[in-house]
C-alpha cells in the first residue's frame, strides 16, 4: 500500500502528464531517438524523488518508442530506431488512407506489449531476486562478463566493431582513483575525475550530441506530408486484436525476452518479431504491402522489450538496454542500488514501480490518441529550430550535474569520439554497457581474488558461479559452434 | 578503407594506454594491481584494430581483383558524406566554454541558438524570438527552480538578477 502512495501523489502524476507529452514530442520528431529523450531527462530528474525520477523516465521512453511510429507511417521515416522494422508496413498503409487506423493498432499494440512485459516483470523479477540474493562476487562477476559479451554478440553489423565499442565503454569505467590501491587512473591531473568519469555528460555526449553533429553534418530536410487521414483511430481495432491476439501475445513474449538481454533493446526486439511473425505467416506474401499482421507482431515487441529491459536491470544492476543503463546511473546518484535487496525493503519502493510501469503504459492510450489526431503539428516541427534548442539543454544539463566546466569538455570530448565511431558503423549500446558493467566486473574481480589469494579457479568453485561461467565460454564458441553445425550439415548434401 | 584507419587508430590508442597503465604503481600485496584491467583493454583495442584493419584490407583486396576493368565509380567518400557543418555543434560548445564567464549563460546561448538557426535558413525573426524566449526559460528553470548557478557573466552582472 506504501507502494500506491508515492505514486498516487500530484507530483508523480503531474512527471508522468508532462513527461508523456515530452516522450510523444520527442518520439514523433525524426532524428530524435528515447535514449536521447532519456539522456536529456536525467539533469532535470536529478533534482526529483525517486519516484518522479523514474516515473518521468519510464514515461517518456514509452511514449517515444510508440511515438516513433508516427513519422514512419506519414512519412516513411521512422521516428526512433525501434520503428525502423515496419515502417515499411505502416506507410504502404497510410498510402491507402488507412493511415489512423494503422497507428490506432500500433498504439494499442504498444500499450499491450508494454503491460505484457511489465506484468512479466513483476512475475520473474521476485523470484529471480531470490535467486540473486545469494551471488557473491563470482556470481556478479561472470554476470557481468556475460551481460558485455551478449551485448556484442547480439548487436546488428560487425562484432569486431561492438567489441571496441565496449572496450572504449570499458576504458571511461577505469578512469578515477583504483578501489583497490586508491592510485589515480587516467585522470591527467583534473581533480574532477577523481572521483570516475560523470555518467550523465558521457550519455548526452553520445546520445544528443553525437545525434545533433550527425544532424549538422546532412543535407538540409524537407518535410511535406501527402497522406490523406479522415478514418478512425479505433473503429478497426478490435477486429483486428480479435484476428490476430496470437501474434500479440507471441510480439510481445518475444519482446521481453530480448529486451531482458543485455545490449539488445526495442529495436531489435522489433526486428526479431518481425521477422518471426513473417516467418510464421500464412499470407507472408502481403508482408511489405501494408500488412497489419506486421505491424501487430513488431510493435507488441518494441514496447515490452522496454519493460523485459528492466528485469536485469533491476534483479543485478545489469541493464537491458541503453536506456536502463542510465536509469542505473539515475538509481545509484539517489542512493538505490539495483540488485535483488532492493524487493527486500519495505519501503514499497519496488511496488510503486510497478504502478508507475502499468500508469505509463495506460497513460499512452489517451495521450497517444491526441498524439495521432494532432500528427502533422508533431511532424513538421522544423528541426532547424529545435536541434539548437537541444543543444543548449546538453550544455546547461552537463553542466548542472557537478556545476563543473570539467563535465561540458567531457561530454564534447565523449560527444566527438561516439560521432567517429557512428559515422564508421559501431553501435552505441555495447559503449554504455562497457561504462555502467566495467566498474562491475573490475570491482568484483578484484575483490573476489583478494578473498581467495588470487586463485583464478576459484571462479568455477560454486555451482552458479561454474554455470555462469561455462555459459560465458559458450557464447564466446557459438561462432565457432554455429560454423561447424553448417559445415556438417552440408557435408552430406555437397556429396551428392 | 575507412576501416583501415580506424582500426590503426585502435591499434594506436591500444599502445598508448599500455603504457600508461604500466606507470599505475603496484601494492606488493595484491597479485592484480589497478594495471590489470587498463592493459586488458589496451591489448583488446589492439587485437580487435588489428582485426579490423586486415578485414578491411582483405575486402578491398577481394573487391579490387573482381572488379579490374569496370569503371571506377568510388564510393562517396567520408568527407563528402559528412559535410563540415557537422563541427558547428562542437564549436558553439567551446564557445559557451570561453564566453559564458564574460556574456552570461543567457547571452551566450541566445547567441549560439540565433546563429545556429540563421545558418539554417530560419526567418530573421523566428529566429530571434524563438532564441530569447528558450535562452530564458532554459535559464529560468535551470537557475531558479533547479537552483544551478549558471554564469551570470561580467558584462551584464548585477543588471540582470531583478529578474530572479
Amino acid at each position: 500500500m506504501n507502494g500506491v502512495g508515492l505514486v498516487l501523489n500530484f507530483e508523480t502524476i503531474l512527471v508522468i502528464l508532462a513527461a508523456s507529452l515530452f516522450g510523444i514530442f520527442v518520439g514523433a520528431v525524426p532524428g530524435l531517438t528515447a535514449t536521447m529523450a532519456v539522456a536529456l531527462l536525467v539533469p532535470l530528474t536529478f533534482y526529483m524523488d525517486t519516484i518522479p525520477a523514474i516515473a518521468a523516465i519510464v514515461t517518456t521512453s514509452a511514449m517515444a518508442i510508440f511515438a516513433g511510429d508516427i513519422p514512419g507511417t506519414y512519412l516513411n521515416i521512422p521516428g526512433t530506431p525501434a520503428s525502423a522494422a515496419y515502417v515499411g508496413e505502416s506507410y504502404a498503409l497510410a498510402k491507402k488512407g488507412r493511415a489512423r487506423e494503422a497507428l490506432g493498432i500500433n498504439l494499442v499494440c504498444s500499450v499491450f506489449g508494454g503491460i505484457f512485459g511489465t506484468i512479466i516483470l513483476i512475475v520473474v523479477a521476485q523470484s529471480l531476486a531470490e535467486v540473486a540474493l545469494q551471488f557473491s562476487a563470482f556470481e556478479y562477476f561472470w554476470l557481468a562478463v556475460l551481460g558485455l559479451s551478449c551485448s556484442i554478440f547480439i548487436s546488428v553489423g560487425s562484432r569486431t566493431k561492438a567489441f571496441l565499442s565496449l572496450l572504449f565503454g570499458v576504458l571511461l569505467s577505469t578512469v578515477g582513483l583504483d578501489m583497490m590501491s586508491g592510485a589515480p587512473r587516467f585522470t591527467f591531473g583534473v581533480p574532477d575525475l577523481m572521483a570516475g568519469i560523470n555518467f550523465i555528460p558521457v550519455m548526452i555526449g553520445m546520445f544528443a550530441l553525437n545525434e545533433l553533429m550527425s544532424y549538422y553534418g546532412s543535407k538540409s530536410e524537407k518535410k511535406t506530408i501527402s497522406i490523406v487521414d479522415n478514418d478512425s483511430v479505433f473503429h478497426h481495432v478490435p477486429g483486428h486484436i480479435k484476428r490476430y491476439w496470437r501474434n500479440m501475445v507471441r510480439g510481445s513474449s518475444i519482446g521481453t525476452l530480448i529486451g531482458a538481454l543485455p545490449g539488445a533493446g526495442a529495436d531489435i526486439a522489433a526486428w526479431i518479431s518481425y521477422g518471426v511473425g513473417k516467418g510464421r505467416s500464412k499470407d507472408s506474401a502481403k508482408y511489405g504491402t501494408g500488412n497489419i499482421e506486421g505491424i501487430v507482431d513488431a510493435s507488441s515487441a518494441n514496447n515490452s522489450g522496454l519493460s523485459g529491459a528492466w528485469v536485469p536491470a533491476l534483479v543485478f544492476g545489469i541493464p537491458g538496454d541503453s536506456i536502463t543503463a542510465i536509469v542505473i546511473g539515475v538509481l545509484y546518484m539517489k542512493g538505490m542500488n539495483p540488485g535483488p535487496t532492493i524487493f527486500m525493503d519495505d519501503s514499497g519502493l519496488i511496488y510503486a514501480l510497478f504502478i508507475v510501469f502499468i500508469l505509463a503504459n495506460l497513460m499512452m492510450l489517451p495521450v497517444g490518441y491526441m498524439a495521432i489526431r494532432l500528427s502533422k503539428f508533431f511532424i513538421l516541427t522544423p528541426s532547424r529550430i529545435l536541434m539548437p534548442i537541444i543543444l543548449c539543454f546538453c550544455i546547461v544539463g552537463a553542466f548542472a550535474i557537478n556545476n563543473s566546466v570539467v563535465d561540458i569538455w567531457l561530454m564534447l570530448i565523449v560527444g566527438l569520439v561516439a560521432y567517429l565511431l557512428a559515422v564508421n558503423d559501431f553501435p552505441m549500446a555495447p559503449a554504455i554497457l562497457g561504462l555502467v558493467l566495467g566498474s562491475v566486473v573490475e570491482n568484483n574481480f578484484m575483490s573476489a581474488m583478494l578473498r581467495t589469494g588470487g586463485d583464478l579457479t576459484s571462479f568455477f568453485a560454486r555451482p552458479i558461479s561454474a554455470g555462469l561461467g561455462v555459459a560465458v565460454i559458450l557464447l564466446w564458441c557459438s561462432p565457432l559452434l554455429i560454423k561447424a553445425y553448417r559445415y556438417y550439415q552440408q557435408k552430406p548434401g555437397t556429396a551428392h | 578503407m575507412r576501416d583501415v584507419f580506424t582500426g590503426i587508430g585502435f591499434m594506436m590508442a591500444g599502445i598508448v594506454t599500455i603504457i600508461t597503465a604500466q606507470q599505475f604503481p603496484t601494492l606488493p600485496s595484491l597479485q592484480y594491481g589497478p594495471s590489470l584491467f587498463p592493459s586488458l583493454v589496451g591489448v583488446g583495442f589492439c587485437l580487435g584494430g588489428a582485426v579490423l584493419t586486415l578485414n578491411a584490407l582483405w575486402q578491398r583486396r577481394k573487391a579490387t581483383a573482381q572488379v579490374v576493368q569496370d569503371d571506377p565509380t568510388p564510393a562517396t567518400s567520408p568527407s563528402e558524406k559528412m559535410g563540415w557543418a557537422m563541427v558547428l555543434p562542437p564549436i558553439a560548445i567551446v564557445f559557451y566554454i570561453l564566453a559564458s564567464d564574460y556574456l552570461g549563460a543567457m547571452l551566450t546561448l541566445t547567441v549560439i541558438m540565433f546563429l545556429l538557426m540563421l545558418l539554417r535558413k530560419t526567418k530573421t525573426y523566428v529566429a530571434l524570438i524563438t532564441s530569447v524566449v528558450m535562452s530564458f526559460a532554459i535559464y529560468f528553470i535551470f537557475s531558479h527552480y533547479l537552483l544551478i548557478p549558471l554564469p551570470q557573466g561580467v558584462l551584464l552582472g548585477g543588471s540582470l538578477p531583478w529578474i530572479f
